[in-house]
């Protein structure tokens, strides 16, 4: 079989139309048929001469593998063969490929044995897609070469095109050189749309090998949206158009090939009337142009475009949302549980500290009597000490000396009764724990005066033994003094009921291996070992009046610091509680401390 | 003999008793502080009139315990005691103990310069009676067996009569016994006798 095309072997067209047609014959049942090409590389050739040397050529290259069948491509080649069909090819059927149906009809009637699917241009339906692509063009260009077919296609546009421009101004840029069509198009504005069919031929006589070659000048120079009608011209800068497929033509094509191998017998090919035109457009000119996607019919054949992501990677995406939307759930209920634990767990913490403010108060409620007298004991001494000044201002005389002696004294007793009045409220207020950097001797230390006149009271002597220099724990410096609290009058109880020579509690301040301690030492009744156990537990009780909170409240308060509480009670040697706090790793004073101490 | 009154202030709050010392010395006394009741018992009091501040609840043996130990020790100086917190128990007994007063701090000066007035005045009156019984004791010890043979007799409320007939004396001896003893305990009538024998039945030995 013999392809026979009008143009250059390279021409877009030409590689679509053969794809087709080795596409559609290569699925044919009947045995292998050879295939050869042949191009006329029109327009760059042409004339009387070359045609005769051309027919000469391919009579005398065919004469020893006479093809079966020719398949004529595009007009040029139509003509060509029909025209030398006397002295080549003869009684050779014909299959004609990419021809139009108005040039078909110059041959009518064709001959039984010319057969093939007629194609149509269609420039006016490209024309009136642009239009609606491009609402706001007013004019339209059309750009035509000088070439004999050129001239063939301007008249055909001139004829047609009016009918869909409507008010539209229509211009032709027909035959010109392509410079001053290059110039022209360069400076169209935005309401221009431009349509070529391609051309072969300019003015200056500039041969185009394919339309193609002279459409992508043209989209190349334009500066409005380029509009064509030709199939291959997708990619070169032309916008798009309603174009017939060179692929589908070709597939037409070898069908009939393959009807015409498979013998006279068959049924006859039924063909279609013609090879219809669809519309093919280019993605990246429908961007660049900014056409409303909305405008491009669901049936149109879309280049270039870009697969979204979607497209792309349509399944990992879904499972990667559903990965994620999982993930995200899962931390949500992560987060939720969290917040809803972290609530539960400040809600206990308040509670705790509601009860360690409630376990302040009852202390307060247990010391009210001596922390009265502590106070009532300065304001005695003022009240003393004003009658006294007074008397002496009675009696006259210059005592200077021992007015302001007594004012003086007044004043410390003031500042004494105000820092009982301090310290309470220190212990006693309600508010939130804060950390802070307390120094363990003073908090120790205030905490022991205030159980000072209750120590008296009970007869027990508060051995307090703190160290040369600061010792820094963070904490709060409230709830600190509270656990001390509860450990000496837990130790007082415990000393109540032995001789008064053994009723000495010792308070120290030690520096330890892990931070700072306070130690509780007495010598009393000890602690039983089957209550050692439950000893921080709420609620456990040795004493008929406790709650039983005091333990468990301070170890609460310890390892909120931190810190641990542990307790120790030999046979018979009383007992010792030891909290350990840990150290504050902020310098200063404490190593200022330390170097006085070394 | 009598001086000018001391007044004891045992307190172990130091602020306070320095302002009690410097108002008793403001209101022209003379006062002497204390810290704790070892501090007052570890020298006896000087034999001057005075009273003692004390206060109720001090470290080591108490107020109370004081006031007790006072009184053992023959020591009758008049306690008033100074209380941050005067409780009901207390108070009774420091009072059946004899206090004179139970002051709660922080204490008027009125009310405390009444108590010591009549403490002072309380101890005067004591010191004055312990002087006359003093005195008496020492005339009698004057008398010779005989002559106190007839004052008991005399004490006893005996006739002249009776007491002859008792010694086997006669009635003149007696007479002249009795007037010679008359003489040695500074009475000069029956009456005064009669009333000397009388304090003397009532006085302990």
């Amino acid at each position: 079989m013999l392809v026979l095309h009008s143009n250059s072997r390279l021409a877009p067209g030409n590689i679509a139309a053969d794809r087709g047609l080795r596409e559609a014959m290569a699925g044919s049942e009947a045995r292998p048929i050879q295939v050869f090409s042949e191009f006329l590389d029109q327009p760059a050739f042409g004339g009387d001469a070359y045609e005769r040397t051309m027919t000469t050529y391919l009579r005398e290259k065919y004469a020893v593998r006479p093809p079966s069948a020719v398949v004529v491509v595009s007009d040029n080649a139509m003509d060509f063969v029909m025209r030398n069909r006397a002295a080549l090819f003869e009684g050779v059927p014909l299959v004609h490929l990419g021809v139009s149906r108005a040039h078909l009809q110059s041959f009518a009637p064709l001959p039984a044995d010319v057969t093939g699917v007629p194609i149509e241009y269609d420039f006016s339906g490209t024309i009136a897609q642009a239009l609606r692509w491009h609402p706001g063009a007013r004019r339209v260009v059309i750009v035509t070469g000088a070439a004999e077919r050129d001239r063939v296609w301007e008249a055909r546009l001139r004829r047609e095109v009016p009918h869909v421009t409507g008010e539209v101004a229509l211009e032709f840029l027909a035959g010109l050189p392509t410079k001053s069509i290059v110039k022209r198009l360069g400076e169209l504005g935005p309401d221009a749309v431009v349509f070529t069919p391609g051309f072969y031929l300019d003015a200056d006589g500039r041969i185009f090998s394919s339309a193609r070659e002279s459409a992508s000048l043209v989209a190349a120079a334009s500066a409005a949206p380029v509009y064509s009608a030709l199939d291959g011209f997708i990619g070169i800068g032309v916008v798009g158009g309603r174009m017939p497929s060179f692929e589908a033509m070709g597939r037409e094509a070898g069908q009939i090939v393959n009807a015409l191998f498979a013998g006279p017998g068959r049924t006859p090919l039924r063909l279609p009337e013609i090879v219809p035109a669809t519309l093919q457009v280019d993605w990246r000119q429908v961007q660049r142009w900014r056409i409303d996607e909305n405008l491009i019919p669901a049936d149109a054949v879309v280049h270039f475009r870009e697969p979204t992501f979607w497209e792309a990677y349509r399944k990992a995406a879904i499972l990667t949302i559903a990965i994620i939307l999982f993930q995200a759930a899962l931390i949500a209920t992560l987060l939720l549980e969290r917040r809803r634990r972290r609530s539960a767990e400040s809600a206990v913490q308040k509670q705790r500290m509601e009860l360690a403010h409630a376990s302040r108060l009852a202390v307060a409620g247990e010391l009210t009597a001596s922390i009265a007298h502590e106070i009532n004991q300065p304001l005695g001494a003022i009240q003393t000490s004003a009658d006294a000044a007074d008397l002496i201002l009675q009696a006259g005389g210059d005592r200077r000396d021992d007015l302001l002696r007594i004012v003086t004294r007044i004043r410390r007793d003031n500042l004494r009764a105000s820092d009982v009045i301090r310290r309470l409220r220190a212990l006693f207020a309600k508010q939130e724990p804060e950390r802070q950097r307390v120094d363990l001797n003073a908090a120790v230390g205030d905490a022991v005066m205030l159980l000072r006149t209750e120590a008296r009271h009970r007869k027990v002597f508060v051995d307090l033994r703190l160290l040369p220099a600061p010792v820094f724990v963070l904490g709060d410096p409230t709830q600190i003094q509270q656990v001390l609290i509860i450990l000496v009058l837990n130790a007082m109880d415990a000393v109540q009921d032995v001789p008064e020579e053994r009723r000495t509690i010792v308070v120290s301040v030690d520096r330890s291996a892990e931070g700072n301690l306070i130690t509780v030492r007495d010598r009393g009744c000890g602690i039983a070992p089957e209550h050692a156990a439950k000893l921080f537990d709420s609620f456990f009780t040795t004493k008929p009046r406790g709650m039983g909170l005091g333990l468990s409240i301070s170890r609460t308060i310890v390892e909120a610091h931190g810190g641990r509480i542990t307790v120790e009670s030999p046979q018979g040697e009383g007992a010792v509680f030891r909290v350990e706090l840990p150290a504050s790793d902020m310098t200063g004073p404490v190593s200022a401390g330390s170097a006085r101490a070394a | 003999m009598s001086a000018k009154p001391l007044i004891h202030v045992v307190d172990d709050d130091e602020s306070l008793r320095t302002a009690l010392l410097e108002l008793l010395d403001a209101a022209g006394y003379e006062a002497v502080g204390y810290a704790s009741t070892g501090a007052f018992l570890l020298e006896p009091p000087p034999d001057r009139p005075g009273c003692v501040l004390l206060d109720v609840r001090l470290p080591g043996p108490s107020g109370l315990e004081l006031q007790v130990a006072l009184q053992r020790q023959g020591i009758s100086l008049p306690v008033i005691f100074l209380t941050g917190h005067a409780d009901v128990p207390t108070s009774v007994r420091a009072m059946k103990a004899g206090a004179v007063d139970f002051l709660e701090k922080p204490v008027e000066r009125g009310t405390l310069l009444d108590a010591i007035t009549r403490a002072l005045a309380r101890d005067g009156s004591q010191r004055a009676a312990r002087d006359e019984a003093h005195r008496q004791s020492a005339r009698l010890a004057l008398l010779t067996p005989r002559e106190r043979g007839i004052f008991d007799r005399i004490v006893a409320g005996k006739l002249n009569k009776q007491i002859a007939d008792d010694l086997g004396i006669s009635l003149r001896t007696v007479k002249a016994y009795r007037a010679q003893l008359m003489e040695k305990l500074g009475v000069s009538s029956a009456a005064e006798l009669g009333k000397l024998a009388g304090e003397q039945r009532d006085a302990p030995a």
